[in-house]
């Protein structure tokens, strides 16, 4: 549990300072350190395990008492061969007590106790921005993330990447040690030789200045990278540093630099929007600080004192924010600017002057349907001064300048958007960082290129230009987690601390500071590019401990140091680090109008295609990680790979299918991809997720998917017209986790009947004229139960409340609950054959027309009926009721006759058809949750309401003789709800949040007619459709 | 395959007169003698190796994937969520069903006097007795963890845990094990007074030895006769409601479900119906090559099958009634899952297997209407097959159909079988051809004790034959006489 006390980081307690800093409390605390390669290494017999003196050496470490007796060969030689045996079987080997470096406790830590968890603050940082977040870590072993309660970009959320990034840390595929490539040859290396390579090398660099010298950085805001990048200007004051991102998320500043003159970060405050008209962008879902926005979004969504916000949203790509949207006009991207420029054209004819001296209106479009869509939206935005919120999404320019005027003619800047200065360099990653990267490198005389972190040689545009230039560089460094694409084009790789095993420092999107603490002892011995470059820069003290620590002392000053330190360390934010806001902001006259979109009409030149950052890998970072590869793409549900998705007007005209596999074609350059026919997006388009088709991801992310980066132009990063579809006559299989074969008519029409009963919804008029209207949905009578209902007897009766107006669909609860429950990945073919583990998922149903869809998530896990239909029918008694009304599964008991889950009216129930753990690295053995059994083959699991944390808390509250407060028990899912949709609590408790949220006008079970009596009831969800537009 | 031409047809129904369920020149002696002969010729018919070869070989596969299984896991198999019952159930129930007819013959016909039964019960109760080895293995490889299998059982154990009383699954084990306990004590009792026939005409000393053990000492007694029409009758008896039961069991793994398309009250009639017809269809395929085979058509004669052609035509009709009241009940219900159960059975992903299962089991029998069909051998074969095929898509609709789409559509899913089920599925084919035909080898495949009770010459033509083992000619009984006075 979390620590009251300011002692919390590791690197918080008494601390001298000649000690190494890698060095620190993990090793003293005893904690498992290796720094030798971590996985199975194999034995030939047991004798030859059982008597290496490696093994005695480990017996008598672990054993003390019993090692003399253990030890006499004579009379417990067969004994101990057994415990080798045992040991051997666990891979005594890759076990990782290491050799040199275990020491016991002399004194045991403060608030350290073995078995009992704690949680250390971090942060992690994705693009440039940084979310807060709370480790838990077991004897040493982080198992779990979730984010800080007291970071703003967090708020006790995390998203499923920030969750997902533990497997990333224990990733058997993560590069083990410096690599040297000379000659197309590789050699592996040690840190010593790079130091003895680079410390000459970058000396005779600093004498020319840093000429020939080029750095090429991923986005970060971290303050030490900042400072060091300052300190390398002034001692190689002639080398080129660019920042460069394949998904750039500097568009909000570079429209505010054309149209205020200064790069200026918008925030978005969506709870106080009441009209949200986004642009092609995805503020909730794809946006640095999704997190946050998804929490304020969802809080304006649930009709609470019969007002909820109203959501416009146009552009090409149906997203997590476009399914969210009261109202919806899918357009091609290249219009968006053009719908863009009509709202702000409507808005002037409602009175609403437009900034002066810009000729926006040009641009407007006068095409009816996209006409009308402006007028609503620009009708709603004008009652709502001061109130409303436009938002335009990275993969736009023109429209974020006409966003930024409107929200400023609107005054809507200071209230719903607030422009903040956060002090980076202008433009922090222009979207051609590379291509100044690139040019220094073409002019010649580039010597030495170091590439910290980021992945070029895969995803820049195109990756072809980059190697040949690249290639022309004699000395290329790469820091990287990964031995990747552009480390194989290196000649040093140098592996990456990952960021749960180094100090760091970084800000969030808000510029809120905080500070990375290692959970363990660097697994690999990475760096960081932090302390790469403070190294390269000489300093004696490069460790990064020190240098952020240095940082520290320049940001708060020298007052007060080390308590400012400890409680930034065990708050995971500094207090009042934000960045400032700019009270008024001025249009300036004049100026430039970003170039009007080069994509260019759609029919006439064929297809757009429109890139977009994937659900799961990103920008194909996250391709090696499992979890996320498994993780169904929110709307496609689509596992383990990437499609062309189309609408279905256009897969029609192009005379594709599901499934079919297309060659998209752009000029020279061609991607054979899947199609996915998605309703909802623009006809005329093909959205391309990016990421796929990684070749040295690792393990698991190599060969999946299809890499699209080659269709980006260099000019049309985001879309780019003139993208021809051919058919190939061959199919693939897309692994869904929904809807995975194709439907019937029969099967269309019945779905299209149930979705209104399973998933209620009603618009916010329907709801303030009749708050009992879910009640009056139809029901049938419910069924009468053949057996008694259980004796539900206990002092607590657990459920849980969903609210459907609230749920995004970002699929974070199932990351949470994968990570917490210890879920087994299944892998692409599993998943086709439909044996998915996810013990919650998020089912989606469209309604209404095809090409304009209604979409609706449910977060669907086990219900825990009070009349379990699986209860009923399991011959063995493996799953039972608790007197506390939990639907329990005895994975002992259970023999695996799968009755229980066709008994299942939810499929809530997941079959270990295989062992899906018979092949686990020894590293990412670590990540298990200790709390919880790992299910063996031939055994029913499912959702528990992560009852380990029920009885965790019930034993902390018997302790203390208190009563469980409301809330104080979270199941992984509810915790992590970025968009605080799930609440968990006791029903005997009236008072209770989910008592009064069952007792909500807006509550209803599922398949109540069943007469299961779930648990886990739904909040039903409400759209607040403007009454003046037709519903199309 | 035809019956020999030189018989009297004794299908003609002439009034006033039992038409002869023996034919041709038989008495005691020669039906003792052609019986008896099967299993003590040293040289069987050719197609009888072959089939074994055969058999044997597909057994042999059938050790090797559920060895693959227990080593792999489920997985092996094509199941998934939605879809936790594939092939593993559909040919359970299948094989329990084929069981059926075996019992209705050996104990419903004869508790209701029906003397044509004494040719084919015993054929048709080892088969029975095959079939349920055959089904009850399903149960025992389907689950997750079959090595835990035993769980299932009721005994007190350190766990002090019992098994769930409520679960159907449970009330199978009991139904299963009870009828393969009745039917093979059924059957064997039966076969008691053959065996020692076999024994007292054996030859060799191990079939002395063996035939002398299996016949547990009879001599023939008129003590040992009637405690064995006792017991017999007993057993008839207690197998009689097991015939109902244990289907109607079975039926109640679906039935107590609360799926749609499971949940169904006629599904207890409608699975012992369906039961006993596929259960007779099985009959007449096994016995028509049978007893061309091995000369028997003077004993098993046209009569029999057009007797058991009637029978799965009656039963055919039932179960083409239940799939029809299924759908009223949908319609007429009201409700919208049920409703859609069916409708997505007959229009769905599987609706193909429906329409097998359609034309196998409604419009195929209707072939039996014509006497023709009845009294020819290879149309009947040919019928009869199609029956067992729309039997086993029969389940195989109900279960999978109904499972790969339940009450969310975000769950639904499709099941293809792998290669692991197929070859289980022929594998247990190979185990019951392979027990079978061991059976005809080593075993009287015919109760000749009954069939002799049948006979003209035991004087059945004398008055109201009782049934089995009454001999009105050679030994009288005195109570027997009193009741026979009706005889002309």
């Amino acid at each position: 549990m979390r620590q009251g006390s300011g002692d919390r980081g590791p690197g918080s307690g008494e601390r001298s300072e000649a000690h190494e800093p890698q060095l620190d409390d993990h090793e003293a605390a005893g904690e498992v350190v290796n720094r030798t390669r971590v996985g199975k290494e194999h034995w030939r017999s047991l004798d030859e395990l059982a008597d290496t003196p490696e093994f005695r050496t480990v017996v008598e470490k672990e054993f003390p008492g019993l090692a003399e007796e253990l030890l006499s060969p004579q009379t417990r030689r067969a004994f101990l061969k057994v415990m080798g045996a045992s040991l051997g079987v666990a891979g005594l080997a890759g076990c990782r007590w290491p050799k040199e470096t275990i020491l016991p406790f002399a004194n045991r830590p403060e608030d350290r106790i073995p078995g009992v968890p704690q949680q250390y603050a971090t942060a992690m940082e994705l693009g440039g921005a940084a979310v807060g977040l709370l480790v838990t870590s077991y004897d040493g072993r982080p198992v779990k993330i979730e984010g800080n309660p007291l970071h703003p970009a967090s708020r006790g959320a995390a998203g499923a990447f920030a969750q997902a990034s533990l497997l990333e840390l224990y990733d058997p595929d993560r590069s083990t040690h410096v690599v040297r490539r000379d000659g197309g040859q590789m050699f592996p290396a040690s840190w010593d030789e790079f130091a003895a390579f680079a410390g000459p090398h970058f000396a005779a660099l600093r004498a020319k200045k840093g000429a020939g010298l080029a750095v090429l950085s991923e986005d970060s805001s971290s303050p030490s990278l900042a400072r060091l990048r300052s300190r390398f200007a002034e001692m190689f004051p002639e080398a080129t540093w660019v920042s460069w991102e394949a998904i750039p998320r500097d568009d909000g500043r570079l429209a505010a630099a054309r149209l205020f003159g200064e790069p200026l970060r918008p925030l978005l405050r969506f709870d106080r929007a009441d009209v949200v008209l986004c642009l092609d962008a995805d503020p909730i879902f794809d946006h640095p600080a999704a997190v946050a926005h998804a929490r304020d979004f969802a809080a304006r969504r649930r009709g609470e004192g019969g007002t909820m916000s109203r959501v416009y949203s146009t552009g090409a790509v149906m997203s997590l924010t476009a399914a969210a949207a009261d109202h919806r006009l899918a357009v091609a991207s290249s219009r968006v600017a053009g719908v863009a420029a009509r709202v702000l054209v409507e808005l002037e004819m409602l009175g609403v002057p437009a900034p002066a001296g810009r000729e926006f209106a040009q641009l407007a479009t006068a095409e009816p349907g996209e006409a009308a869509f402006a007028a609503a939206a620009a009708a709603d935005l004008a009652a709502a001064r001061g109130r409303g919120l436009v938002v335009a999404g990275p993969r736009q320019t023109a429209a974020h300048d006409i966003a930024a005027a409107i929200n400023l003619a609107l005054g809507n800047v200071g209230a719903t958007v607030a422009y903040v200065r956060d002090g980076l360099p202008a433009p922090a990653s222009a979207s051609d960082g590379l291509d100044t990267f690139l040019a220094a490198v073409e002019r010649g005389g580039v010597g030495t290129a170091l590439v910290l972190g980021g992945n070029p040689a895969y995803a820049a545009v195109p990756s072809q230009r980059f190697l040949d230039r690249f290639a022309r560089v004699p000395v290329r460094i790469h820091v990287s987690l990964f031995d990747d694409e552009t480390s194989r084009a290196s000649t040093w790789h140098l592996p990456r601390a990952h960021y749960l095993e180094a100090w760091g420092d970084v800000r969030s999107w808000d510029g809120t500071y905080s500070v990375q603490q290692p959970l363990i002892e660097a697994l690999y011995g990475g760096r960081t590019p932090t302390e790469v470059v403070a190294s390269l820069l000489g300093d004696a003290n490069a460790a990064g401990y020190e240098v952020v620590r240095a940082t520290f002392k320049g940001l708060g000053g020298p007052d007060g140091f080390e308590e400012a330190w400890r409680r930034t360390l065990n708050d995971g934010v500094l207090a009042g680090s934000a960045f400032p806001e700019v009270k008024t902001v001025v249009a300036q006259t004049g100026g430039v109008i970003a170039a009007a979109p080069a994509a260019g009409d759609g029919a006439a030149t064929g297809l757009e295609a429109v890139f977009v950052a994937d659900a799961s890998v990103y920008d194909g970072r996250f391709a090696n990680n499992a979890w996320l590869q498994e993780m169904p793409d929110p709307l496609t549900k689509i596992t383990w790979d990437n499609a062309a998705l189309l609408s279905p007007g256009t897969a029609a005209a192009v005379g594709v299918k599901h499934g079919d596999v297309v060659r998209v074609r752009r000029g020279d350059k061609a991607a054979e991809i899947a199609v996915y026919v998605m309703p909802g997006h623009a006809d005329g388009t093909v959205v391309l997720p990016l990421g796929y088709g990684r070749t040295a991801a690792g393990r698991v992310g190599d060969g999946v998917g299809v890499d699209t980066y080659v269709l980006r132009a260099p000019g049309g990063l985001h879309f780019v017209g003139g993208v021809a579809l051919e058919k190939t006559g061959r199919t693939h299989t897309l692994a869904c986790t929904q809807d995975q074969q194709a439907i019937d008519r029969v099967g269309y029409e019945a779905r299209g009947q149930r979705i209104a009963e399973i998933v209620r919804e009603g618009t916010l008029a329907e709801f303030v004229a009749d708050p009992e209207f879910v009640r009056k949905q139809d029901e049938l009578p419910a069924m009468l139960p053949i057996f008694s209902s259980p004796q539900l007897t206990g002092e607590h009766q657990w459920a849980m409340s969903i609210d459907l107006a609230a749920c995004i669909g970002c699929n974070a609860c199932m990351i949470a609950c994968q990570a917490e429950n210890n879920i087994a990945v299944v892998g692409r073919e599993q998943v086709i054959r439909g044996r998915v583990m996810h013990w919650i998922r998020v089912d989606r149903y469209f309604s209404g027309k095809p090409e304009t869809p209604r979409v609706a998530f449910q977060p669907m896990a086990c219900q825990q009926c009070e009349n379990a239909p699986c209860e009923q029918v399991c011959p063995v008694a493996a799953t039972m009721h608790s007197d506390e009304g939990l639907n329990e599964q005895v994975y002992n008991r259970c023999v695996g006759t799968r009755y229980c889950s066709n008994n299942c009216p939810y499929k809530v129930r997941r079959f270990n058809f295989f062992n899906y753990f018979k092949n686990v690295p020894q590293s990412e053995k670590m990540a298990f949750n200790p709390e919880v059994t790992v299910r063996g083959r031939g055994v029913m699991e499912k959702c528990s309401f992560c009852i380990q944390r029920i009885e965790a808390v019930k034993i902390a509250a018997k302790n203390d003789r208190r009563p469980i407060r409301d809330g104080e028990i979270v199941p992984a899912c509810a915790q992590t709800c970025p968009a605080q949709a799930i609440v968990f609590g006791d029903i005997k408790d009236a008072a209770s949040r989910v008592s009064r949220l069952r007792a909500d006008h807006r509550s209803y079970s599922v398949l109540g007619e069943l007469n299961t009596k779930p648990r886990t009831t739904y909040l039903a969800k409400l759209r607040n459709p403007s009454p003046k537009v037709e519903e199309g | 395959m035809s019956a020999a031409p030189h018989l009297p047809d004794n299908t003609i129904e002439a009034p006033g007169t039992r038409a002869p369920l023996i034919l041709g020149d038989n008495d005691f002696a020669s039906v003792t003698e052609k019986v008896c002969g099967i299993v003590e010729r040293r040289q069987l018919p050719r197609a009888w190796y072959v089939v074994f070869a055969v058999s044997c070989s597909l057994t042999a596969l059938l050790v090797a994937v559920v060895g693959y299984l227990f080593l792999a896991g489920i997985g092996v198999w094509g199941l998934n969520i939605p879809v936790g019952w594939g092939f593993d159930i559909t040919t359970f129930v299948f094989w329990v069903g084929i069981g059926h007819a075996g019992t209705l013959i050996s104990a419903i016909l004869f508790l209701f006097r029906q003397k044509w039964r004494t040719g084919i019960n015993r054929f048709a109760e080892a088969m029975t007795i095959f079939a349920v080895m055959c089904a009850g293995m399903f149960p025992a490889i389907h689950t997750g963890r079959p090595w835990f299998d035993y769980w299932l059982f009721p005994y007190p154990n350190q766990m002090y845990v019992w098994p769930n009383f409520r679960s159907p699954l449970l009330w199978d084990v009991f139904a299963v094990s009870t009828y393969f306990t009745v039917s093979l004590m059924f059957w064997y009792t039966g076969m008691i007074p053959d065996l020692a026939t076999l024994r007292d005409r054996a030859t060799t000393r191990v079939r002395k030895i063996a035939y002398g053990l299996l016949s547990l000492g009879w001599r023939g007694s008129g003590r040992h006769w009637h405690r064995y029409e006792r017991v017999y009758l007993m057993l008839a008896a207690l197998a009689t409601p097991l015939v109902l039961s244990v289907h109607s069991v079975v039926s109640f793994d679906f039935a107590v479900a609360q799926l749609p398309g499971w949940h169904s009250t006629i599904f207890p009639p409608y699975f012992v119906a369906g039961a006993i017809f596929s259960g007779f269809a099985m009959v007449i395929t096994l016995i028509v090559p049978v007893r061309s085979l091995f000369g028997l058509q003077e004993m098993i004669t046209a009569r029999h099958l057009d007797n058991m052609a009637k029978i799965t035509l009656a039963t055919g009709l039932m179960v083409a009634y239940s799939y029809g009241v299924e759908f009223f009940m949908a319609w007429y219900s009201g409700n919208p899952f049920e409703r859609f159960a069916l409708a997505n059975r007959a229009l769905g992903p599987y609706a193909w297997a429906f329409w097998i299962m359609m034309a196998c089991n409604v419009a195929a029998p209707q072939a039996f209407w014509f006497k023709r069909v009845r009294t020819t051998p290879w149309m009947l074969v040919g019928v009869s097959i199609l029956v067992n095929i729309g039997m086993w898509f029969e389940r195989f609709v109900i279960i999978v159909s109904s499972l790969s789409r339940g009450y969310l559509p975000s769950s639904w899913g499709y099941y293809k079988p792998t290669w692991v089920e197929l070859c289980t599925l022929a594998g247990s084919f190979g185990l019951f051809m392979t027990l079978f035909l061991l059976f005809l080898r080593f075993g009287p495949m015919m109760a000749m004790a009954e069939v002799k009770s049948v006979m003209p010459a035991a004087g059945l033509d004398r008055g109201p034959h009782h049934g089995h083992g009454q001999y009105w000619g050679e030994i009288p009984h005195q109570h027997d006489r009193q009741e026979g006075d009706a005889r002309p």
